[in-house]
């Protein structure tokens, strides 16, 4: 080195030596590297600017040591020129922030490379925005430039100004997320690819002014959103959701999460498709653009991807219309939208069509058979577990939710229709009322005999409740069998092999049954056979005797000439056929299809279930090997002797279901039907012991313990039990032959769970009915929307009751004697009748002289009296909501303050009063009010012999609309009726347009000539979800008003009356050409509401 | 000016059961009728509709009248001269059926008025048989009329003419009645009802209910088999969406229907599922019962 540098070097260290020894290293370090490449006064020029970077403030010599550390790398790159700018970007920087500066040139060398010198300043510019002269600010552009060489390592400059500027505007709400954001948003971003990033964050951008909250879920979850949506379209879907962010804000990220996610449910092939469908909407409203996309998976559950198009089209129609109508067509809020799906559709749903078949099943069968979804059935937890197929457990039916095999609606509910009368047949033909000791009609019975010869069963060491086996010795006898079922199955070593012939047999004689029953149905009875024909395994792949029980199967499906068997083995296979074809009559019982299983299973017996290549001569049974002569029932089966090759037996498995017998427990059914009977008898179900049933699902192949729990046996038998109980006490109200809850139009009556919340009375179910709300922004309902519970009030005390009527005695007086009046038959004369009872004097006179004056004389001088009679129903509907829990002096009060408000003595002296009053009588409320309007009503409508229901309602949310019923439109008057007033109560909201249709179905099923629905309320409908929002009320009363209108088109005269006092201004709305009345002074609501009911009914 | 009619015409007393109408009896009624009449005991019949009431009172008009012999007219349906059955008055009743419309009233003839009886009073006078179909429609006042004539004095007392009419020999009065409306107004009252002895009809059994359809609606016993399958099944949906059980005419009505050609399933929908409810899911529902019975 010259001396000439030596001197320079050493000039600069000693100015450089005060900020800090280390920047002096990082000098020397650098010149070292670089000083070959420059001449000196350029040397001087660079160490002077990192000089003046020192100088410029209290640690921007940090920022120097970073300017010379880098320069090395820098100034290749760059050449002189280019570092020259590059130099002024820092220091200008660093007039700003040292810090940034340092950043800046700390984060030079590996940044540079990525983007072009030529756009430095950009990159800077970047950093500079984020930087607001804060100190946040300030560390965020710090982070900027310090994460630059990863960002710029994956993203583009363009990306990185969009990401920037989304950083930028997450700033104004918070650095923290701002900050959180750009450190992950590479990573974040990595996944996507090319032109979806920009995409991406350009929504990230509109997310930013709006949704801000969600934007860290945004970036953290979005990549792997769209990552389930098809790759070409994922540009296309952030343009959509950026759009809805544009146009509606807020919720913009949970529908671009939930539209993904639906997205993810279907085809990738058909996203285009969806995409360019919900594009043609987003013009208009990109709501319904994103809620199309999220229905999109439910409704391909029901229609082909051919035919969204015309589902859509639907829509967009009604989306021209009105935006509400449009958006709630496609959430499938609307009728309209659901109707149009189901018309579209070719499958059919269960719950569509379950009323249909539950009133076919109670007509083919006359008992009272409720008709559920079989997943119903899998939850019960008392043995079944097949979610999809036919069923019953004696006492209702069960059916897969839908059934879409055919793309023809009708073939599908032929299927269902198939699959109905089959388990109809179980309970028609008398499946579950076998008999051990009954004797069958076609078969000699040998049970009995087999039973006795059976070989006395192992006695199972009884388990103690750890699972322990107890020491021998101590076996206690098992005990007897439960059920007549369980009785015969015990005669059998194999019972699932006995279990499986049985379900053959019986199942067969059903068929038979049916198919002379029911003529009209043997073609779609024979289709279904010849399709599960169709899909039967092949035989001669089975063990042996598994082989046998498929041909069985086969011939029972009428697939005689599909049976496949070895021929050496013939003589066995066409005494099974025979057995089987015997049984095949009209009119076997249950208890033939016992013998004959008894007489299968001896046959099966004697067939090892050995490899089926052990045996060569496989071969269909021709027609000639079944045309035996027929054999008789005493000699079938007994013959079993076969030659079977010696091999080591395979262990025997269950032929494979056929789909429409569904799933067959004859066992558990009887179980069933036994615990029902005892409970309908001894008034509870306190059925068996638990050794009995542990020992039933010990021997039951019925119930296979692992299907229902991972657990041992004793606590599944416990948690069996426990199901079982559950299962006795919730049907306790649905005995068969006993009346069920009348399906109203579109109210259908659902079984619920019990409440059994009261220890003393028997639980009393509630009944489910569900009803469609009024959706006046979309003009369309809202399909089965609401869900009522109804109950009866509880009971409390008649007191009550008797203390109202001696209370208000005159006035009960007065109110009975009015009535009274109403009450004789009432004539009208009727004159001028062509006949009548007898001819009218002045009539008659005017006759007989028109007669002479030659007038052709009015025929008409008959008189007849025609009897008005009274045929009036009346259901009055009480609010019971939370607010008629108000004192009335409150209530009054509430209108009263203003009087006050200017004197505070006045009010003060008046509230003393009222004070003082309440201390000596408890305040009374509105609801005590109502209350004692209807004792007196009662007297009233006693007294006149109107036909009469009181209800309640109230609830919370349109899924649980509670329905009181105080007393029922065809309960009489009794003293239960008089203890469930005592007990009215406030409860909650206010959901009046549910609780109007619901008393609505109820006065439609009562047959009166007059039908008045009564309701009485304290202010205006109001519930959560009644509305858009908390504060909006127009829903409310349109749907209220709807509920009125519907009443009044179905011939019911409703009227309201409310004790609101500002209750004008809604009811109008609400009731428009409807009768209502406003009773400003509460206290005279009793004698108010008799009047105002005497003058509507006459 | 007379015109010649060409529908024959009966005054009431002259309507007289002259063929054997066809009755396929259920149980013990006929011995329980004679035994009534001969002790002029009143005769409730209670039963749903068009379960065979009415065709089991002509029968006994008809069996009544000829204890002994049963002629049979000639092929031309002309009257073999002899009188034949008991002459028979129905009446069907309705809510606006006043006493007068039973006892009888002034009819303007030229000047003056003319008494006209009603068909009560006929039946009283010349010992027929007084159906009155379905009694409970009535007006209470009208029923109330009926008290005297089931005491055992029979007298049938006419306000407006000042008169009392004595039962004959032979008169017996025959009211309906259909339990199956339970509404409390459509109730007959104990006092009307503790003056007759009750005969209760049902729907026939199977078999027998077939056998009835194929003879009535002249189709084979097998077609009346399947349509008093139908029947049955349709019954047992009563109280669930059903007010009341198909009757035994409709059924008839189906099978006529068949008879005239017209394919099974199209008959039933007319004669049994749209006559019997106007509900969509019960007709649903029926037809689907419809349709597993016949092709
Ligand atoms: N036991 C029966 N024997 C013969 N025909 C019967 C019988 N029961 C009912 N019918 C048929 O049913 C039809 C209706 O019976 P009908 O007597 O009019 O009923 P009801 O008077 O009870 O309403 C009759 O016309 C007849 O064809
Ligand atoms: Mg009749």
């Amino acid at each position: 080195m010259s001396r000439q540098r030596k001197r320079i070097y050493s000039s600069y260290e000693k100015k450089l030596t005060p900020f800090s020894t280390s920047l002096v290293a990082e000098f020397r370090r650098a010149a070292d590297e670089i000083g070959d490449l420059m001449s000196d006064d350029e040397l001087r020029a660079w160490a002077d600017q990192g000089l003046d970077l020192a100088r410029q403030s209290w640690r921007s010599w940090e920022a120097a040591g970073e300017y010379y550390r880098v320069t090395p790398q820098v100034l290749p790159l760059l050449g002189s020129v280019g570092f020259q700018r590059w130099a002024k970007h820092g220091l200008d920087l660093a007039e700003l922030s040292s810090a940034l500066a340092a950043s800046f040139f700390r984060a030079s060398p590996v940044t540079l490379p990525a983007i072009t010198p030529a756009r430095i300043g950009d990159w800077v510019g970047l950093g500079r925005l984020l930087y607001k002269g804060t100190w946040r600010s300030a560390s965020l552009a710090v982070q900027f430039f310090d994460g630059s060489p990863a960002l710029f390592a994956k993203l583009s400059a363009e990306e990185a100004r969009i990401l920037v500027r989304f950083v930028d505007a997450l700033c104004d709400r918070s650095y923290d997320l701002a900050s959180h954001c750009l450190t992950i948003a590479a990573q974040a971003l990595e996944p996507l690819e090319g032109d979806d990033r920009s995409a991406f964050l350009t929504f990230a951008e509109s997310l930013a002014s709006t949704g801000w909250a969600d934007a860290r879920s945004y970036l953290e979850k979005g990549p792997a959103l769209l990552a389930s949506i098809q790759a070409m379209q994922r540009g296309r879907f952030l343009n959509l959701a950026r759009e809805l962010a544009r146009r509606e804000g807020r919720q913009a990220f949970a529908f671009f999460a939930e539209a993904s996610r639906a997205l993810a449910q279907v085809d990738q092939e058909s996203h285009g498709l969806l995409l360019s469908l919900a594009e043609e909407l987003v013009e208009r409203s990109p709501l319904a653009a994103m809620e199309f996309l999220k229905t999109a998976p439910m409704a391909l559950e029901r229609i082909p991807i051919e035919t969204i198009a015309e589902w859509h089209a639907e829509g967009s129609a009604l989306l021209d219309q009105s935006s509400d109508g449009g958006e709630a067509y496609f959430r499938m809020e609307s009728s309209r939208g659901e109707d149009m799906l189901e018309a579209l559709s070719s499958r059919v749903e269960l719950s569509r069509i379950s009323d249909i078949l539950r009133m076919y099943s109670k007509a083919l069968t006359g008992f009272e058979v409720a008709v559920h979804s079989s997943e119903a059935l899998a939850e019960k937890g008392i043995g079944w577990v097949e979610g999809d197929a036919p069923s019953t457990e004696g006492s209702a039916i069960f059916l897969p939710p839908h059934v879409e095999e055919f793309q023809d609606k009708d073939q599908n509910f032929g299927v269902y229709k198939v699959y109905c009368t089959h388990q109809a047949g179980h309970l028609e033909f008398g499946t579950f009322e076998f008999e051990f000791e009954r004797d069958g009609a076609i078969f000699p019975t040998e049970r009995i005999k087999a039973e006795a010869e059976r070989p006395p069963p192992e006695p199972a060491p009884p388990i103690d409740t750890d699972g322990h086996v107890d020491a021998p010795g101590e076996v206690t006898p098992p005990p007897g069998p439960l059920t007549d079922m369980e009785r015969f199955f015990d005669i059998f070593a194999d019972r699932k092999l006995a279990s499986d012939l049985f379900a053959i047999v019986e199942d067969a004689r059903i068929d038979v049954l049916i198919s002379r029953e029911y003529g009209g149905i043997r073609r779609q009875y024979g289709d279904r056979q010849s399709r599960e024909l169709d899909r039967r395994p092949e035989a001669s792949q089975l063990p042996v005797r598994q082989a046998f029980v498929e041909n069985l199967v086969r011939a029972s499906l009428g697939g005689r000439d599909r049976i496949v068997w070895p021929g050496q083995l013939m003589p066995v296979m066409i005494e099974a056929i025979g057995v089987l074809e015997t049984l095949q009559q009209p009119q076997a019982l249950v208890e033939d299809s016992a013998e004959a299983t008894l007489r299968l299973y001896r046959l099966a017996e004697g067939i090892a279930n050995v490899m089926p290549e052990m045996l060569e001569d496989w071969a269909e049974m021709s027609e000639g090997d079944l045309n035996v002569s027929p054999m008789s029932a005493e000699s079938l089966g007994n013959d079993a002797q076969v030659d079977m090759p010696q091999g080591e037996p395979m262990p025997y498995e269950s032929p494979q279901p056929v789909d429409f017998r569904g799933e067959f427990k004859p066992e558990t059914v009887q179980m069933l039907m036994k615990l029902r009977q005892e409970r309908d008898e001894k008034g509870q179900a306190s059925p068996i012991s638990p050794e009995q049933l542990k020992q039933m699902l010990e021997k039951s192949v019925e119930i296979t313990i692992a299907d229902m729990a991972q657990a041992d046996l004793t606590q599944s038998s416990e948690l069996f039990l426990t199901n079982l109980i559950k299962e006795l006490n919730q049907k306790q109200d649905q005995r068969p032959g006993k009346e069920q809850p009348m399906p109203t139009e579109d109210g259908q009556p659902v079984t619920g769970m019990s409440t059994g919340d009261d220890e003393h009375e028997l639980p009393v179910e509630p009944k489910y009915f569900f009803y469609d709300e009024w959706d006046f922004r979309a003009g369309d309902y809202r399909p089965r929307w609401c869900r009522i519970v109804e109950s009866p009030v509880a009971e409390g005390q008649t007191s009550y009751y008797e203390q109202t009527l001696a209370k208000y005695s005159s006035l009960v007086a007065q109110t009975q004697r009015q009535f009274e009046l109403l009450r004789p038959e009432m004539y009208r004369k009727t004159k001028r009748l062509l006949d009548g009872e007898d001819l009218d004097f002045d009539a008659v006179t005017e006759f007989a002289i028109e007669r002479r004056a030659r007038v052709t004389p009015n025929p008409k001088i008959y008189w007849r009296r025609n009897k008005i009679e009274r045929d009036v129903s009346v259901a009055f509907l009480l609010d019971m909501s939370a607010s008629t829990d108000e004192e009335i002096a409150k209530h009054e009060r509430r209108y009263q303050k203003d009087d006050f408000d200017d004197d505070p003595r006045r009010y003060f002296s008046w509230w003393m009063a009222r004070r003082a009053q309440e201390l000596l009588t408890p305040p009374k409320r509105i609801i005590d009010v109502e209350k004692e309007s209807i004792v007196l009503l009662i007297t009233a409508l006693e007294a006149i012999g109107d036909d009469y229901g009181i209800y309640g309602f109230s609830g919370y949310g349109r899924d649980n609309v509670e329905f009181y019923v105080v007393k029922d439109l065809d309960e009489a008057l009794s003293d239960r009726v008089k203890k469930r007033i005592d007990k009215i109560a406030p409860v909650r909201s206010t959901r009046m347009g549910p609780a109007i249709r619901h008393a609505t179905a109820k006065l439609e099923a009562h047959d009166s000539k007059v039908r008045i629905l009564f309701l009485v309320s304290d202010g205006r409908p109001q519930d959560h979800g009644y509305g858009r929002d908390r504060t909006e009320k127009e829903y409310a009363i349109h749907d209220t008003h709807m509920a009125l209108m519907e009443a009044k088109r179905k011939g019911m005269v409703p009227f309201c009356l409310t004790v609101d006092r500002y209750g004008h201004d809604y009811l109008k709305q609400m009731c428009q050409d409807i009768g209502y009345e406003v009773v400003p002074d509460i206290e005279s609501l009793p004698s108010r509401i008799t009047t105002l009911y005497r003058q509507l009914t006459t | 000016m007379t015109t010649e009619s060409t529908h024959r015409q009966y005054a009431i007393e002259e309507y007289l059961v002259t063929s054997e109408p066809y009755y396929e009896p259920l149980n013990d009624e006929v011995a329980l009728f004679e035994a009534a009449y001969a002790e002029k005991i009143p005769v409730l019949l209670k039963g749903p509709t068009g379960c065979g009431k009415t065709r089991f009172v002509e029968y006994m008009a008809y069996k009544l009248g000829r204890p002994v012999t049963v002629m049979r007219n000639s092929a031309d349906g002309s009257k073999n001269g002899e009188e034949s059955g008991m002459p028979l008055i129905t009446v069907a009743c309705h809510e606006d059926l006043t006493a007068s419309d039973l006892v009888g009233r002034y009819l303007l003839e030229g000047d003056s008025t003319r008494w006209m009886d009603g068909p009560l009073t006929r039946a009283a006078k010349v010992g027929a048989i007084c159906y009155l179909d379905e009694i409970v429609e009535a007006r209470k006042d009208t029923t109330v009329l009926i008290h005297p004539l089931t005491d055992h004095r029979r007298l049938l007392p006419i306000e407006k003419l000042g008169q009392i009419v004595e039962a004959r020999d032979g008169f017996i009065l025959v009211i309906s009645y259909n339990p199956g409306y339970q509404s409390a107004l459509k109730d007959l009252k104990h006092s009307t009802r503790q003056r007759f002895m009750a005969i209760e009809f049902g729907y026939p059994p199977r078999e027998l209910e077939a056998k009835i359809i194929a003879k009535e609606a002249n189709i084979s016993e097998a077609i009346g088999l399947e349509l008093a399958k139908l029947g049955e099944k349709v019954r047992h949906l009563k109280e669930h969406g059903l007010a009341e059980g198909v009757s035994t005419r409709l059924l008839i009505y189906a099978g006529k229907l068949m008879h005239e050609g017209i394919s099974p399933r199209r008959a039933c929908q007319v004669a049994v599922t749209w006559a019997l409810t106007d509900d969509a899911d019960v007709q649903r529902s029926i037809e689907e019962v419809v349709s597993s019975i016949f092709e």
